[in-house]
């Protein structure tokens, strides 16, 4: 009997010391607590130790960073889920993605969240622009970040815009064609430049592959990276909320 | 006393490390953009051949869509046009009458400078091409009158290839007065 008490008290001790390992600082019972965890944990750090609850109103902010965050980390997810069936090659990419709405269970609720959530973060991108604009939370010091953020903008726009050819259906096909032509216009590098987005002088197979390629890994991984920067700004500069 | 004009060791090494990189940087900046720029393609080539000039009638008109092409026979000869749209570059699709509802709405539509027609009240309908992207339309013979397409569509070389065929290369652009003869 000694024996097994002491092995199950060893057993404890090791798991006591696993957990005591993830969870350092007990339950935040009180605000030291509370923010000493929130100090030392890397996820939680995003978060400022103390906030006004003024910064952070409703009103105020309506959200619409913390949404477009959001709506970032959906499209990575269910476009994650999305790469298991889809193959970007012309001969396969429209099957492919037919065979999502009607073949591949709850392939249509992946797929319509991808392209909802793609909608509305163009929206809410845009949305939180105009609110950092007319809260005048731009100015000093925070112009870095604005200048981060239309980057973003920007990148958003483009990811739409590359994820718009992947279905390839004729909407896409067309879009891109009017899309990338608009680039043509530009003067001396215009035609080089179209020839360089869609690999080619039509809009086929290099078109597609490109297009993937930058939607998938390229643009966001420069949103990410962007956004890193752009949320350490704004706990840096502080949240520009009245008091 | 050391010559003031004289560089340190450490800013001649600063230097040389910040020109060195600055020239592998414009080398990296180069060799990407070279990679990503195709040399070989692998599209439809340029030049077809369609059928022997026989097939087509005196006056018609025929929509290669795959090619992208228009092949019109009239009385002075052949001509190919290139259809895509000089607009933004959709496809433009044939109609037997791309005129009758701008004359009917009022909209004056001007003469053909080619061929001299005309779309009046006494004769609205002309055949042509409409834009299904932002709605530019030609005549028939590829001169546009409406939309936002900037210039005629491109009029293209063809020939007869020595098996009687036309042979059609859409990577030369010719005259709009090219007419050929068989």
């Amino acid at each position: 009997m000694t024996v097994i008490r002491a092995a199950l008290d060893e057993m404890f001790a090791v798991i006591g010391q696993m957990v005591g390992s993830v969870f350092r600082h007990g339950l935040p019972l009180t605000d030291k607590i509370a923010a000493r965890t929130a100090l030392t944990n890397f996820f939680l750090h995003i978060h400022p130790v103390r906030v006004r609850r003024s910064w952070i109103r409703m009103s105020y902010t309506l959200c619409l960073g913390g949404l477009s965050f959001f709506l970032f980390i959906v499209l990575t997810v269910t476009g994650l889920f999305l790469m298991f069936y889809y193959v970007p090659s012309t001969s396969h990419a429209y099957q492919d993605m037919r065979d999502l709405q009607f073949v591949v269970t709850f392939g249509g609720v992946i797929r319509n969240m991808h392209r909802w959530a793609a909608h509305a973060m163009v929206i809410t991108v845009w949305l939180h622009m105009a609110r950092v604009f007319l809260t005048g939370s731009y100015k000093k010091p925070r112009e870095f970040n604005w200048g981060v953020g239309t980057l973003l903008l920007l990148i958003t726009l483009l990811l739409s815009f590359t994820g718009y050819l992947l279905p390839w259906d004729q909407l896409s096909i067309w879009a891109v064609t009017v899309g990338t032509n608009m680039a043509k216009y530009a003067p001396i590098a215009g035609p080089y430049t179209r020839y360089l987005l869609i690999g080619g002088r039509v809009v086929g197979d290099n078109a597609l592959l490109r297009f993937y390629v930058l939607h998938v890994v390229g643009l966001p991984l420069a949103a990410f990276l962007l956004m890193v920067v752009h949320f350490w700004r704004v706990r840096k500069d502080g949240f520009s909320g009245g008091l | 006393m050391e010559d003031s004009r004289e560089m340190s060791r450490r800013s001649f090494l600063a230097i040389t490390g910040w020109v060195g990189f600055s020239v592998a940087s414009a080398i990296a900046l180069y060799q990407s953009l070279k990679f990503i720029y195709p040399n070989a393609t692998y599209e439809d080539p340029p030049a077809f051949k369609a059928d022997a000039p026989t097939v087509y009638a005196v006056g018609s008109t025929t929509v290669l869509i795959d090619k992208r092409v228009v092949i019109n026979h009239d009385p002075n000869g052949f001509y190919a046009i290139s259809l895509i749209c000089t607009h933004l570059g959709c496809t433009p699709r044939y109609f037997d009458d791309v005129t009758s509802d701008l004359v009917n709405a009022g909209t004056s539509i001007s003469k053909d400078p080619d061929t001299g027609q005309q779309a009046t009240k006494a004769n609205a309908a002309l055949p042509g091409f409409k834009c299904p992207c932002h709605g530019s339309r030609y005549f028939r013979d590829a001169i546009n009158f409406f939309g936002p397409a900037p210039r005629p569509m491109d009029r293209v070389h063809l020939e007869v290839a020595p098996d009687g065929k036309l042979l059609i290369d859409r990577s030369v652009i010719v005259d709009r007065a090219f007419r050929l003869k068989v």
